[in-house]
């Protein structure tokens, strides 16, 4: 069992999700979406949710303290343009 | 014990603010100088406008807190890297663009300094704090992608200053190392 956290327009939820082996960086987006549209993520619920609305999200993969998986997908946080 | 903080601007004069109590020396690292409209979101004073900031938080330290510190009003570059950081315990990186943090990170990795990142994003929902070994700074999608530059979305920075100071103490104190995304709602590490 993994952890699967969504930060989308200022909200941020947890919802654990159960995945077979290592899940490709574009799955966990499409996985995103349908649990985003379907109201399976606590407290974010966008039926209306664009299908790309993750195309350039970041997916981050860390293990916890007692190696469970954590997983997030947010927004790119740009470092400047210099 | 030294911790440097690279680039006090929103980000790293408040985390620095919220570090005073560290038995620690406290060392500013910043070429930039005060702007008025700096003073909305970052930890200065109107007498400090056209100072270095660098500078000016020492000169806060001391003369608000009691506190004495070290500046150092330098750009961070390849050449003086080593002689800014090398005496670090712990780097703290507050920068606001993706080749001074790159720069350092290559520092910390190469020197095997200890290197927490601090970053929010520009639409100001949501902030990072992330240890060395989980950074890789986000390609931008478009070129010169806003950042928080202005000092907008104050609540927001100053939650992430909390949370990066928060992760500097518990480093300080216990070793450990935390990283954590923050929003207004959320702080989760």
């Amino acid at each position: 069992m993994a952890t699967l956290n969504i930060t989308y327009d200022g909200m941020s939820a947890d919802v654990p999700v159960e995945f077979d082996g290592h899940v490709a960086d574009a799955d966990i987006r499409r996985i995103a979406t349908e649990l985003v549209r379907s109201g399976g993520v606590p407290g974010l619920h966008l039926s209306q949710l664009h299908h790309e609305a993750f195309a350039h999200f970041v997916v981050d993969r860390f293990r916890g303290a007692r190696g469970e998986e954590r997983i997030y997908l947010r927004p790119k946080v740009p470092f400047g343009a210099r | 014990m030294r911790i440097v903080f690279c680039g006090v601007g929103a980000i790293g004069s408040t985390a620095a603010v919220l570090c005073r109590n560290l038995e620690a020396t406290l060392v500013f690292v910043d070429f930039d100088r005060v702007e008025s409209k700096n003073l909305l979101a970052q930890a200065y004073v109107k007498p400090s406008v056209g100072k270095n900031k660098a500078e000016a938080l020492k000169l806060q330290f001391l003369n608000l807190h009691g506190v004495k510190t070290e500046a150092h009003g330098v750009r961070i570059t390849r050449d003086n890297v080593e002689a800014l950081c090398g005496g670090a315990d712990l780097l703290v990186d507050c920068m606001d663009n993706r080749d001074s943090r790159l720069l350092l990170s290559d520092f910390a990795r190469r020197a095997g300094k200890p290197l927490v990142h601090g970053a929010v994003s520009g639409d100001g929902t949501f902030g990072l704090v992330r240890w060395d070994e989980h950074f890789v700074p986000d390609a931008e999608d478009t070129p010169g992608q806003a950042t928080c530059e202005g000092g907008a979305h104050l609540p927001l920075l100053g939650l992430l200053a909390a949370t990066l100071a928060r992760t500097v103490q518990d480093f300080m104190k216990h070793g450990t190392r935390r990283d954590s995304i923050v929003n207004l709602s959320t702080v989760m590490s």
